[in-house]
């Protein structure tokens, strides 16, 4: 196979990526300046190289304990669950949030084969269980469970609180209801009666 | 609503055809094994994107084409043009309201208000309970919103259940998949309970209408404590009751489930339960109904779900008869027609394979033919 055959049959096997597009993309890199394809090529063998599951989160980072496991302004004491690692970016990014991260690596699903075995639950617990442990961060006081609102994640977070219970922390999971900037009308009504079980009182000014 | 224009493109033996439908509605006379039922079911498929005879998607287009498409112009209340396509090579459904791919097709569902009657319906009374939950489900999903989803997830929650029970992963696992399987499955059984509640009367008076003097009931037989047990603590409300028992018979059933590696309680048990009354006594129609009473049954069920159209969507149903009334004797049949025209004066689009076999209203109605799946107006 040529080489140029080969880059495209790479291209082809990541998500949302046919066979043309794949092609076009090799075609794309080939017309560009040689130094472009080598930065390409090192930014690749890099994250081969050094990308590693992070040894207390489970999210990626180039070192042993990620930026985010390490950044000291953050409250290591609340603890949020996610099932997938991208998930980590996507809370971080609204801003709102200052404490660390826990990645499942997925989500319970025994149709496809996935059990809690294959979730990165242990690293969980020994988290919070880590008083005991005696590691830097004394224990966690609160977990929040983020998974998605499906039915596996749902059952996910279940399972994960119930194994929490025995522990003396504050178990939250992430609030459902209306989207920001959505009319009522057209919300489902499955969605307007989790936002009204979910109802809060108005806060005073 | 009203059929207005009906586009074919290799459906079945239908070809490419395009119709314009009056408002009143048609007569279709042909012979057996021309399209008749054919016709009806494309119409049909517009309105639940699948086929009413039970076919899968894959059997519905043309023998020698990959793909068929079908599209349909409606006026009245809630005007629309629905189209759907099935490519069986890429087993890929398209379909979209006034030319927007619908996300989901649950929210395409509904739009053209159409119920179908067909001879095949006494299986809906003599076959088995599945029968009778499909039977509601269709017209909860058409008629009630937020049906579909709790469905959905509900049969969602129950083979993961039932899956996590095979794997053996212990109790905890399986528990975990209890929350949405209880929250979901206290709506599905909630809202097929309010539905046999309120058209149980209709029913019987359908019954009663059609047969001319007979008795028959229809109620609904739920596998979890609905609350309307007065047994049941009466002060939760339904779908709190309905979840707590659930929880209780899934707890009650553990052993039993581990064993059978599948889940036995739950709205997937329910059974709609229709009687008739025979030497004074309430028998199950299903087991000791006659041939007559069991068509007369399965007539009543659609009727109330045409009412159900004309109230929940407040539209005029159009009314699909595929040879409705073939093994009916022609006393039941005129009081059918005569009820469904007391009913409404909604569009009414009938098969028959003799034109002496029109009867009624429908005897105004402009006469199509149909030979080897081509119709002629």
């Amino acid at each position: 196979m040529s080489s140029i055959d080969s880059l495209a049959q790479e291209f082809g096997r990541l998500p949302g990526i046919g066979t043309k597009t794949s092609a076009r993309l090799v075609y794309h890199l080939l017309k560009g300046p040689k130094v472009d394809l080598h930065r390409l090529a090192t930014a690749l063998s890099d994250v081969a190289d050094r990308v590693r599951p992070c040894r207390v989160c489970g999210s990626y980072s180039d070192d042993e304990v990620c930026g985010v496991c390490r950044d000291p302004s953050r409250n290591a004491k609340v603890i949020c669950v996610v099932e997938e690692a991208y998930e980590v970016g996507a809370i971080d990014r609204s801003g709102m949030y200052r404490g660390v991260f826990h990645v499942l690596g997925g989500r319970l699903s025994p149709l496809d084969g996935v059990g809690p075995e294959k979730l990165n639950i242990d690293g969980l617990m020994s988290r919070v269980g880590a008083e005991e442990a005696g590691a830097q961060e004394a224990g966690a006081e609160e977990v929040i469970l983020a998974t998605n609102a499906s039915v596996e994640g749902e059952a996910t977070a279940v399972y994960v609180e119930n194994l929490l219970r025995p522990f003396p922390l504050r178990i939250t999971r992430l609030a459902r209801g209306i989207p920001m900037g959505s009319d009522l009308e057209y919300v489902d009504g499955t969605t307007i009666a989790e936002a009204l079980a979910g109802r809060r009182e108005m806060a005073r000014p | 609503m009203v059929l207005r224009e009906l586009e074919l493109r290799h459906f079945r033996n239908l070809g490419v055809q395009e119709l314009r439908f009056p408002p009143e509605g048609v007569a279709v006379v042909g012979d057996n094994a021309q399209g008749k039922s054919n016709l009806l079911e494309a119409i049909y498929y517009l309105e639940s994107f699948r086929s009413f005879r039970g076919a899968g998607d894959g059997q519905l287009g043309a023998f020698s084409e990959d793909v068929f498409h079908l599209r349909a112009a409606v006026s009245g209340e809630r005007p629309a043009t629905v189209s759907a396509g099935f490519d069986r090579k890429l087993r890929k459904k398209k379909v979209t309201v006034d030319g927007n791919d619908a996300s989901r097709i649950a929210d395409a569902l509904g739009r053209l208000g159409a119920v179908a009657f067909s001879p095949a319906d006494a299986g809906l009374v003599s076959g088995g309970p599945g029968r009778r939950r499909r039977f509601l489900d269709v017209v909860l999903s058409l008629n009630r919103p937020g049906y579909v989803k709790a469905l959905q997830e509900y049969r969602r929650a129950l083979v993961q259940r039932n899956a996590a029970l095979r794997a053996g992963s212990g109790r905890a696992a399986v528990r975990a998949w209890e929350g949405p399987l209880v929250t979901q499955g206290g709506a599905v059984a909630v809202l097929r309970q309010e539905w046999v509640a309120a058209w149980a009367d209709a029913f019987a008076a359908y019954y009663r209408a059609v047969s001319g003097n007979g008795a028959a009931a229809m109620e609904y037989r739920p596998n979890l404590g609905v609350g309307a047990d007065p047994a049941d603590d009466a002060s939760d409300p339904p779908p709190e009751a309905a979840r707590e028992s659930f929880r209780r018979k899934l707890d009650d059933g553990w052993d039993d489930d581990v064993r059978r590696g599948s889940t036995g309680a739950g709205p997937h048990r329910d059974e709609l339960r229709i009687t008739v009354e025979s030497g004074g006594r309430r028998v199950p129609v299903r087991t000791y109904g006659s041939g007559g009473q069991r068509r007369t049954a399965a007539l009543a069920l659609r009727l109330v779900e045409a009412a159900t159209i004309r109230r929940q969507r407040a539209a005029e149903p159009i009314l699909l008869l595929d040879d409705a009334f073939a093994e009916l004797d022609p006393g039941r049949s005129e009081r059918v027609m005569s009820l469904m025209e007391e009913e409404g004066r909604g569009q009414v689009i009938l098969t028959v394979p003799k034109e002496s076999d029109v009867r009624l209203r429908s005897m105004s109605l402009a006469r199509w033919r149909i030979r080897a799946g081509a119709i002629e107006a």
